[in-house]
């Protein structure tokens, strides 16, 4: 592997733990420490991946995301302070793929690193058949096996689930995900969401506190978990 | 090699050193402390006592100067001086007392100096003022030094609260310093050490991350205009996060939880999961090492019942009344890192949901029950 990421961060030393634990793991990068150097330098270097933090000195990170948004899809992991859940959901929601909280551990933010590339040169096929650990989806007939076995699911937990299967090992914010399995409109009705984890919990979770595919980011959303490798 | 394994012997020697010079100091530190504070309570106790005594002397010695000399004092001044024991005792701020010796101070002088004199009726309507006048500098003094004693007793708990921040905040930093120092010093350890040692510095910066948590969230619990963020909560989910971070092997086998498949829970989820979060963190540092955590969500009717239990010593029933107080930690735990302000924080949580939070010993062990009520129920299409 030998992509290039592009880290925009202002504090120096978590900037310097990100150069040497991505140089660690044999990926090129560059870094810069505000916006408009990190215009400059995406435009120039066209990497593959964005690290941004969300409090930069000349702006909001956000902003940042905003127009990357509208000149490319690449993937984009934002860094936060842990309390700002508010500032996560709305980077999430106006394009980021992921985040991570300070402090974070190198590896979560490599896994991180390395799902977000994956999907994104997978993005353009089209796929007929999704397999995850123990679960397999077959678009085209609807069903979805668990352990080989067919799951007995309402169309919405079937919804929800195939929403989930199509984004693994990404960060769903609660609204995204009600926005894409009830509908525009549906984005507040919290207690849906909820009530429907927990029960599409109980049928693929061995233990629903414990669970190992739906994960909750705690005031932020889901993530469904799958891990191949 | 011999330089090597004496190099390794001195560095942890170094290591060793910084610690036990650390409890050390903080042992003698801390009995210091428990022995100042017996003392001020003791002062205290015979103070409460002492100024009492003090101003119903004066008091007396002022009646017979003013007996003495009541010829050339005029009652004008004999009154004034009467006020001398008053303004004393209610320096202290304590309105009982200040009620008292007002009255004994009344007494007195109306009984001895007020015509007719040596009985305690008043002829002059006039007079009946200066005993009101009596009651209102009292009155007044007595409130002013409620207020300064109030103050004083706050700026007594900032005091603690910084010296208990930086005490546990001290202590996995100092793990952290020694650990790093030792690593530093000693290229030549092996994988093992060194990946022990490192997980030595995991733990202890995960702790204080957790306490600058407490801490902020105490803050923001504190400060009074704090609104909830109401949403439906699954608290089986909640519990799921909560694990998440107790997700250590040995805390799953420590760890008995039974939950109703109970409905969604109108509150406030961030901080419905800092109260399983404390809770839990709580039950397991003071628990015997090795015994089960009994963890329990049960709905009713009208309340949801979360109860957790742990294996304790026993502990004695006053001291369970305590334990929710800020910074109160049970006094035979002072090894144990964690500043008491978890269990705070939950009492906070509780009653800002309109519940309830107690201790009760019970089976060689401390449950913990918290009532939460249900406000809202959930109607789904």
């Amino acid at each position: 592997m030998n992509e290039l990421i592009q880290i925009i961060e202002d504090d120096i030393s978590v900037k310097k733990l990100l150069e040497i634990a991505l140089k660690e793991y044999k990926f090129r990068s560059i870094s810069c420490e505000n916006k408009k150097s990190a215009m400059m330098l995406f435009l120039t270097h066209n990497p593959s991946l964005l690290i941004v933090d969300l409090g930069l000195p000349d702006g909001d990170g956000k902003e940042f995301i905003k127009q990357i948004r509208e000149i490319s899809k690449i993937p984009i992991i934002v860094v936060s302070a842990r309390h700002d859940e508010k500032e996560i959901i709305d980077a999430l929601d106006i394009g980021a793929d992921d985040y991570i909280t300070k402090p974070f551990s190198i590896n979560e933010l490599l896994a991180r690193l390395r799902v977000a590339l994956r999907r994104n040169t997978h993005d353009e096929k089209i796929l007929d058949k999704i397999i995850c650990t123990d679960i397999e989806l077959n678009i085209a007939s609807r069903d979805i096996f668990f352990k080989a076995e067919k799951l007995k699911l309402t169309p919405i937990e079937y919804e929800l689930l195939k929403y989930f299967l199509l984004n693994t090992n990404k960060t769903l914010t609660h609204k995204q995900i009600l926005k894409e399995v009830w509908g525009i409109g549906y984005q507040n009705e919290m207690q849906y969401l909820r009530t429907y984890v927990n029960t599409l919990r109980k049928k693929i979770e061995e233990n629903s506190t414990r669970p190992t595919y739906i994960k909750t980011e705690s005031g932020i959303g889901y993530r469904f978990s799958c891990h191949k490798d | 090699m011999p330089y090597i394994s004496f190099k390794k012997k001195y560095s942890y020697g170094i290591f060793t050193y910084y610690h036990v010079e650390y409890i050390n100091n903080f042992v003698s530190n801390f009995n210091y402390k428990v022995t100042k504070s017996i003392m001020k309570i003791e002062k205290k106790r015979y103070q409460k006592y002492t100024y009492l005594l003090k101003g119903f002397v004066i008091l007396v010695v002022i009646t017979l100067i003013s007996h003495l000399f009541r010829d050339s004092l005029d009652i004008i001044n004999i009154g004034l001086i009467h006020i001398i024991p008053v303004v004393i005792v209610a320096i202290h701020g304590n309105m009982k007392a200040t009620i008292f010796i007002t009255f004994l101070s009344v007494i007195f002088f109306n009984f001895l100096y007020i015509p007719p004199l040596y009985s305690f009726s008043v002829h002059n309507e006039l007079y009946l003022w200066s005993f009101i006048i009596f009651a209102i500098v009292g009155w007044i003094i007595t409130v002013q030094a409620k207020n300064l004693h109030m103050q004083t007793k706050q700026n007594e708990l900032r005091e603690s609260l910084l010296h208990i921040i930086s005490h546990d905040l001290r202590t996995p930093l100092s793990t952290i310093h020694g650990t790093i120092n030792l690593v530093l010093s000693n290229e030549n350890m092996n994988a093992n050490d060194r990946r022990s040692l490192l997980e030595d510095i995991n733990y202890a910066s995960l702790r204080m991350e957790r306490l600058i948590t407490n801490l902020l969230d105490s803050a923001r619990l504190h400060s009074h205009d704090i609104d909830l963020k109401y949403e439906w909560c699954d608290f089986e989910d909640i519990l799921g996060v909560v694990l998440k971070d107790f997700s250590q092997t040995q805390h799953d086998e420590l760890l008995d939880i039974k939950i109703d498949d109970l409905g969604l829970y109108w509150g406030d989820n961030t901080l419905l999961t800092q109260l399983i979060t404390n809770l839990l963190d709580n039950a397991l540092k003071y628990s015997n090492d090795g015994s089960k955590i009994k963890l329990q969500i049960i709905y009713f009717n009208n309340f949801i019942k979360i109860e957790i239990f742990n294996k304790s010593e026993h502990i004695d029933k006053t001291k369970l009344k305590n334990i929710f107080d800020k910074f109160y930690r049970l006094e035979d735990t002072n090894d144990i890192s964690g500043s008491g302000i978890g269990l705070a924080i939950c009492k906070s949580i509780v009653k800002l949901h309109n519940g309830d939070i107690k201790a009760i010993a019970k089976n060689d062990g401390i449950s913990i029950e918290v009532e939460l009520p249900i406000t809202k129920r959930l109607n789904l299409i």
